[in-house]
């Protein structure tokens, strides 16, 4: 056994690479190839789901209709508010939360187990939490500020545009955070404290600390953040359809609320698949970038 | 030995064969489909109907509500086994058309007779092409409910009668600091309420008519009674202040909870809400809650109906499954021993409406319902309910189209008419 | 100078004291919720500290006992989301269905990352980008096909279905993240094991998967907490009790007309004891094993 010459040799190697490589391949692959295709050739046929006896292939036709349609242009703008909102408060916040965690104060132990409570609640569950929380009748936010004096009577957040889409940001926000602090926590951790103390002795203050020392070093899970976060604001939904259905006024309705629309309420599953290769599209686009950041980490890092 | 051995081993099985060729007949199974209320009671009723059928097993699968269509849509289209299905007038067509659920008159013509015992508006919602699609589960109408206690507070005896007296009503109401907001609505985007009560409004008015017969608007008119009603909504929201501007978050169950909790005297809502408010467990107003005739010309409202059906699949699996799928159609919404079982146990235990109209004559019934209602008025309210205009294929996808631009007008964002306008627009796109 | 020293010590604790507030709120007040009775929970402005406490809503729940009032409607029965009562069997489905996908996760992921990490073979590229582009379709886009492939598998309604899909859901996270884990292991040590005649695998087990325990965990915990977030595929492929999970199972109880708020409250008390109970079991190694995954080489 211990004969140096019982190494297997090459091609053994590889058949263990495609046997280890191969489970996951295949599995993947039976949830990607055909949905994949299912949605590509959905996307230019007419299918109509009550017009069972004829799906004619109609080219780019689906393709155009979705993006000409006002509710294409407006769920974008949404959800690219939405995007532009959640994207920064996550990662900024994170970046915060993940100092408290690491700071050595009495609270931070317990601090570690309960910022992860939201991360571990379904989203379908904290929309429902938060919807009644919000409630404009019955809320518990109004309740506070009502016992505080700072309303004379409850507000209606959730049936005004603007504030509808700040309090879904809320709660979108306090479901995200927990994961962007673990995230920059496991960043802070593995600085090495030696490079604070030679900036303390250099006589560098606090901020300038942080900023010269921390936002740079971090930068790797600042990207990651970004991008993952990007992603999950753009795909968002039961969050929006449990506490607003999209409204006021469609001021909620985000792209992928859109999607649902087309194939679950006005079954055209045609539209619908011509949407979410679009959607896909969009998300290829941010996977380039991602690849073409994470290049650029690589330079950094080395 | 041996021989002895297996002789007997011959015997016996002999003996089981010939037992399970007499008495193990394989059951039917048949796979129903539900929204998940009261899924003990159903599932109660499946015991029940099990025992007084031998030979059919019913497996019974349920689904939440609002994601009951999303669900039952994958089922179909992936063909899961599926034999029989609640269903609802304002999916008929879309389901009808997909070729998903079958007319019950072309399997069962003895199916016709039970027309003459239910209420026309139910009927009609069950009615696609012509054809019979279902028996009801529940049949109900929006009726207008109101709190008692703060009306005589207000100083009045009787309810409103018109959309002018609400108004005027809701104003007194406001000015005494009974309720800041005496009206609410369920207005969510996407509430499927949200349509039904609007329609249920515009009934109220002699010329309801929403679409001509050849299904082309005619609400988008000035003067028409969507229109009426619509800048009726935005008055109240904008003007006059007396409807919460909160209706455009609320769904059902938050406006019953604020409802029970005294916080709206008038509301629009479907007829069984008036029973579990007056739960005194779960509402601390319960028992002051009433419900009158809905304001307006006519007193007419939208008649709905949820309704058992067959689908394709079960029709596809030949005559003994199609007579199981009928055995349970006629005891879960028809008669068994000439008295509706079922339908009566949904009014009796939980309050829900119905369209078997000879109920209404069944003493318990109306014992029971007077204990949360009225027998006489909601008897009444039935017979001048009517199904909902031009169910097509697309009036889902339009109704919600409607509710986000009829929103847009009480948020002062464009006036009731062009809201209205761009709706019916966008009804004459889908129709093409 | 001044300002510094407070920022030192009692600002930190400030903040951590609205951190905790922020985090936590919303637990207490459902909490607080499940324990009183429903016609208090609609008071305006609220009751902060309940007058009046009660364990029906748990009772029922747990035995299916009416609430005080519920049975003096007239109606025969109690007008109730008895769908609540379905909360500890759905409570087991997730955990065994999250439990299965984590473990999963661990063995498939594990082989695999590895062997991206280490070795040379044809079409190693084009698999990695394979696994890890597989997650571009929208997911409310692949809803009816993954239907289709499970109703196909015959898998409806079992927990096979889920455990695949949330399998295919979080293996391309935990390929990618053990394998740039796996990469910063150190070679030298399998390398010596491999000359003195150790299989791949045997490495793997004994020299590389005892490093990366941190690693390991936080994979298991990021994919058992998908799968017990998961709401949309749960909802289309399950439809008894025999496999509906809790997320489910809630949203079924929230949104029936006869729905109580006090029980629908312990439902989500319930939901959050599993995950809380593995987070706190998993933390440490979570923390640590993204420590090493984050930082540069």
């Amino acid at each position: 056994m211990r004969d140096p010459s019982s190494r297997r040799p090459r091609y053994g190697e590889a058949r263990y690479a495609y046997g280890t490589v191969l489970p996951v391949v295949l599995i993947v692959a039976l949830f990607t190839i055909y949905p994949f295709f299912y949605a590509l050739l959905t996307s230019f046929r007419e299918v109509v789901l009550y017009k069972p006896f004829s799906q004619p292939f109609v080219g780019l036709k689906n393709y155009l209709d979705v993006v000409r349609s006002e509710f294409f242009a407006a769920s974008w703008r949404h959800t690219l508010t939405f995007v532009a909102g959640a994207v920064p408060l996550t990662t900024v916040l994170g970046f915060g939360i993940a100092h408290l965690l690491n700071a050595r104060t009495r609270l931070a132990p317990l601090l570690n187990v309960t910022i992860l409570l939201p991360w571990a609640i379904p989203t379908v569950i904290s929309g429902i939490i938060w919807a009644w929380i919000f409630n404009s009748s019955y809320g518990a936010f109004n309740g506070l500020l009502y016992s505080l004096g700072l309303i004379d009577s409850y507000v209606p957040w959730l049936s005004r545009p603007r504030s509808a889409l700040a309090c879904v940001l809320f709660a979108h926000i306090w479901k995200e955070v927990p994961l962007t602090s673990i995230l920059y926590l496991a960043a802070l951790q593995a600085i090495p404290e030696e490079l604070y103390d030679a900036a303390r002795v250099d006589g560098a203050g606090t901020l300038a600390a942080v900023s010269r020392i921390t936002v740079p070093l971090v930068l790797p899970t600042t990207l990651i953040i970004v991008v993952y976060e990007t992603m999950v604001g753009i795909v968002t939904f039961d969050l929006l359809y449990v506490m607003t259905g999209g409204g006021p006024a469609g001021a909620t309705s985000l792209i992928s609320y859109y999607l649902y629309n087309s194939m679950f309420v006005a079954f055209n599953f045609g539209q619908g698949a011509a949407l979410a290769v679009l959607l896909a599209l969009v998300l290829v686009a941010f996977i380039m970038l991602y690849l073409r950041l994470l290049r650029s980490e690589e330079i950094y890092a080395t | 030995m041996g021989t002895r051995r297996i002789a007997l081993v011959a015997v016996l099985v002999t003996l089981a064969v010939a037992a399970s060729a007499a008495f193990g007949a394989a059951p039917i199974q048949l796979t129903f489909t539900v929204w998940s209320y009261s899924t003990d009671v159903i599932l109660d009723n499946i015991k029940k109907f099990e025992a007084a059928n031998p030979g059919i097993k019913v497996t019974l699968q349920d689904f939440a509500w609002e994601k009951y269509v999303d669900v039952m849509t994958a089922r179909f289209v992936g063909k899961t086994p599926t034999d029989l299905a609640y269903s609802s007038d304002h999916w008929l067509q879309q389901w009808a058309a997909a070729n998903w659920i079958v007319p019950l008159e072309d399997y069962f013509p003895q199916v016709k007779a039970y027309k003459a015992d239910f209420a026309p508006y139910a009927i009609e919602g069950m009615t696609y092409k012509g054809k019979l699609y279902g028996l009801p589960y529940y049949a109900d109408t929006i009726i207008f409910i109101y709190n008692e206690d703060m009306l005589k507070r207000a100083g009045f005896t009787a309810p409103p009668a018109t959309w002018d007296d609400v108004t005027r009503m809701a104003r007194v109401m406001k000015e005494k600091k009974i309720v800041e907001y005496p009206i609410m609505f369920q207005f969510q985007d996407i509430t499927p309420w949200y349509i039904e009560v609007f329609l249920s409004m515009v009934y109220s008015y002699k010329n309801y008519r929403m679409f001509d017969d050849n299904l082309n608007p005619i609400y988008d008119r000035e003067g028409s009674a969507a229109h009426k009603v619509a800048q009726w909504l935005v008055d109240g929201m904008r003007t006059h202040k007396i409807i919460n501007p909160a209706s455009l978050e609320t769904t059902e169950i938050p406006l019953v909870k604020a409802m029970g909790a005294g916080q709206v005297a008038f509301a629009v809502l479907p007829k069984y809400n008036l029973a579990d408010l007056n739960t005194p467990g779960a509402h601390a107003q319960a028992g002051k809650f009433k419900f009158a005739l809905m304001p307006g010309e006519t007193h007419g409202t939208v008649g709905f109906v949820r309704f058992y059906s067959m689908t394709k699949m079960a029709a596809d699996r030949g005559p003994a499954v199609r007579e199981a799928a009928w055995k349970f159609l006629e005891y879960f919404g028809g008669k068994t021993g000439g008295e509706f079982v079922v339908v009566k146990r949904w009014a009796l235990e939980k309050g829900l409406g119905f369209a078997q109209l000879p109920l209404y004559k069944d003493p318990q019934i109306r014992a029971a319902i007077n204990k949360w209602g009225n027998v006489t008025l909601e008897e009444q309210q039935a017979k001048l309910a009517r199904a909902k205009e031009a169910l097509t294929p697309f009036w889902g996808s339009w109704s919600l189209e409607f509710q986000k631009e009829m929103n847009k007008a009480l948020l002062g964002q464009k006036s009731a008419l062009d809201a209205l306008k761009a709706s019916a627009a966008k009804w004459r796109e889908m129709k093409r | 100078m001044k300002g510094r020293a407070i920022l030192r010590s009692g600002l930190p604790g400030a903040l951590s004291l609205v951190l905790a507030a922020y985090v936590l709120a919303p637990f207490v007040w459902v909490a607080l919720s499940s324990i009183q009775p429903e016609k208090e929970l609609f008071r305006v402005p609220p009751r902060w500290i309940p007058r009046q406490l009660t364990l029906d809503n748990y009772r029922f729940v747990f035995t299916g006992q009416f609430p005080a009032g519920y049975e003096e409607t007239g109606i025969a029965r109690g007008r109730i989301s008895e769908k609540a009562r379905d909360a500890l069997p759905a409570l087991r489905n997730s955990t065994v269905v999250a439990t299965s996908v984590a473990l999963t996760n661990l063995i498939l992921g594990t082989l695999a990352a590895y062997t991206f990490s280490r070795l040379r073979f044809r079409g190693a590229g084009l698999m990695y980008s394979f696994i890890l582009a597989s997650r571009l379709l929208p997911p409310m886009a692949v809803a009816i096909p993954y239907y289709l492939i499970i109703n196909r598998l015959g898998l409806l309604d079992r927990y096979a279905a889920l455990i695949l899909i949330h399998t295919v859901f979080t293996l391309p996270f935990t390929v990618w993240f053990l394998t740039l884990y796996f990469r910063r292991v150190p070679p030298d040590l399998e390398e010596a094991a491999l000359v003195d005649g150790c299989t791949r695998f045997q490495a793997l087990m004994q020299i590389v998967v005892p490093v990366a325990t941190p690693a390991l965990a936080a994979a298991a915990a990021f994919s058992f907490m998908f799968s017990y977030n998961d709401f949309p595929f749960a909802l289309f492929v399950t439809s008894t009790i025999r496999s509906q999970t809790i997320p489910v199972i809630v949203a079924n109880t929230a949104i029936n007309p006869d729905v109580s708020f006090g029980v629908v409250s312990v439902t989500v008390a319930l939901t959050m004891l599993p995950p809380v109970a593995f987070a706190m079991a998993f933390r440490r190694y979570v923390t640590r094993g993204l420590i090493a995954v984050t930082t540069t080489r």
